[in-house]
Formats: structure tokens, sequence, C-alpha cells
């Protein structure tokens, strides 16, 4: 896995990182922080659940940059490192993680990992635990979590080191309404 | 229409946005290619079938696919040599539209694969 970035800065006077590099394509870029900031500020599924998804896709896809991020909201809904701790294997006998967690979780590892693992169990805790309108909202976010990460390890955007940074959770900016 | 649409049919607001970044990636690229890739991807997660025929296609085509493949079970052995050859082929700017393409198919078969649109309906 390289830490050199494959693609070079769009932005003058920046580094490489992702923004920098998606930069060279101005709509897809557009589009896609006002798809992602549409979809970190509904509540439909809290900020807090999302987070513990994405920080599963983190780990598992071993995106460095996306396992040092967090995001303030979740933050803010309890979502602390000693819980983050526990979003490892085994987190099944977590006893900080919630049951909806954990069968998010799970749903999780089937996306990014192993369609097999959502058993019938898996499929029916996640159910009991979530509306239909939330299990939309974790699918699309697991899908662009995943995606994101592919796309910043592929181009060489992983941090060679990197700290825990606490980030403003993504929003929709008025002007893009 | 991707398991994600689909899965999003009840929420017309992210659906349509989700369509558009969608659109937007595919639009930047050859639609030729885009194809291709989809197919590429799907087909080793086993969902397409339909094998490739490569033999009309140039060398640059072909190493964009096999870059491709790679994405849904390799994605950390890419080397900095397949990635140059795909960029010098595509430009900067392709390169960039591909990579999130290519990451997106992964990710759209894999919702695929666990039925997102039969989870969100019941």
């Amino acid at each position: 896995m390289s830490t050199t970035p494959r693609v070079s800065s769009a932005i003058a006077g920046e580094p490489a990182h992702f923004g920098s590099v998606l930069a060279h394509q101005p709509a897809i870029a557009e589009s896609f922080f006002a798809l992602y900031g549409r979809f970190w500020g509904s509540d439909v599924l809290a900020a807090r659940i999302k987070e513990v998804a994405r920080m599963r896709n983190a780990r598992v896809t071993e995106c460095g940059f996306c396992r040092n991020v967090r995001f303030d909201k979740a933050v803010a809904q309890g979502l602390g490192e000693e819980v983050l701790d526990d979003i490892t294997d085994g987190y099944e006998t977590s006893g900080m993680l919630t049951d909806t967690e954990k069968a998010v979780l799970r749903f999780t590892d089937a996306l990014i990992h192993d369609p097999e693992l959502l058993t019938g169990d898996a499929k029916a805790a996640l159910q009991r635990h979530l509306t239909p309108a939330q299990i939309a909202e974790l699918g699309l976010g697991v899908t662009l979590f995943l995606a994101l990460a592919k796309a910043l390890i592929t181009m060489g955007l992983e941090p060679e080191v990197m700290d825990r940074t606490v980030l403003p959770t993504p929003a929709v900016l008025e002007a893009a309404e | 229409m991707s398991a994600v649409c689909a899965a999003l049919a009840a929420d017309p607001v992210l659906a349509s946005h989700y369509a558009d970044f969608r659109g937007k990636t595919q639009a930047a690229l050859n639609p030729a290619l885009v194809a291709l890739v989809r197919q590429a991807v799907a087909t080793v997660h086993g969902i397409d079938s339909a094998p490739i025929d490569e033999s009309t296609l140039d060398e640059g085509t072909r190493l964009c696919l096999a870059y491709a493949r790679r994405m849904p079970f390799e994605h950390t052995a890419i080397s900095d040599a397949e990635a140059a050859a795909v960029a010098l082929h595509l430009g900067e700017a392709g390169f960039v539209a591909f990579s999130v393409l290519a990451a997106l198919a992964d990710a759209e078969c894999r919702a695929e694969l666990v039925d997102l649109p039969g989870l969100v309906g019941g």
C-alpha cells in the first residue's frame, strides 16, 4: 500500500489529499460533497451509528486516514475512544457497544467483506433494530465509506503518520442548496 | 438501477444526490470503458458471468480492466507501477474518475450481494 500520492493536487499550494485530488474532476467533487453532506446531515440514522459503520470499514479496508478521523457529531453523541476500541474483531462480546450497533457492524462486515455473514439471524437483528429508512441510509453510507476508502488507498493518499483528528461533520453548504 | 438507488427509493432527495454522483463519475469517462469496468468488477464478484472479449481492446483498456479487477479483493496490493500505467493511459483527471468509478462499482456489487433493496423492503 502506497503512501506516495499517485495523483497530484489540482489546487495550487495544497498537498495531495482527497479534496485537492478530486478537484481534477470538479463536477464529481461538487456532487460527492453535496451527497456526503446530505447523508451526514440527515438524522434518519444517528451520526453515532453511521460513525460506528465508518470506523469498522476503516479498519477492515486498512484506510489509515479514515481510521484516524473522528466526526464531531458522533463524538457529541457519546462515541468515545473506549467504544471505538471495541470496533474490532470480537465486537460481538463488547459491553460498550449496543445491540443496535452490533447489528449494524454485522451488516457492515457482510457488505464490505463477505455477504455470507448476513445470516438469517443477522438480517433479522438488523431489521428489528432499524427501520427500512434507516437501513437504506446505512446501506448508502457503507457503500460510500467503502468506495471512498478504496479510492483513497489506490490513489496513494494514505498518510504516513496521522494523529487522531476530530473534524466537523460533513454538512450541506447552504450556497449549494 | 443499482442496488443502492433501489434501496433509496423512499428518500427521493438522497436518491437524487446519489444518482447525480454516480452519473457525474460515469460521465467523466468513455461510456464503453465505464461499461467494461462495471462488467469486469461484477464478474469478479460472480454477478455477471458474461466474459469480456479483450481481443479487440487496446492495450490501455486492457490495463484498466486488469486494474479494476483488483479493486474488490486486492486494492491494497495495487502497485505504484500499475497505477502509473493506468494514469498514463487515462491522464491524471481520468485516473481520478476511474479510481472513483472502480471503487464505487465494487461497493455497488457488494450492496447487491447483501440484497440491500430486499433488506429495506422487509
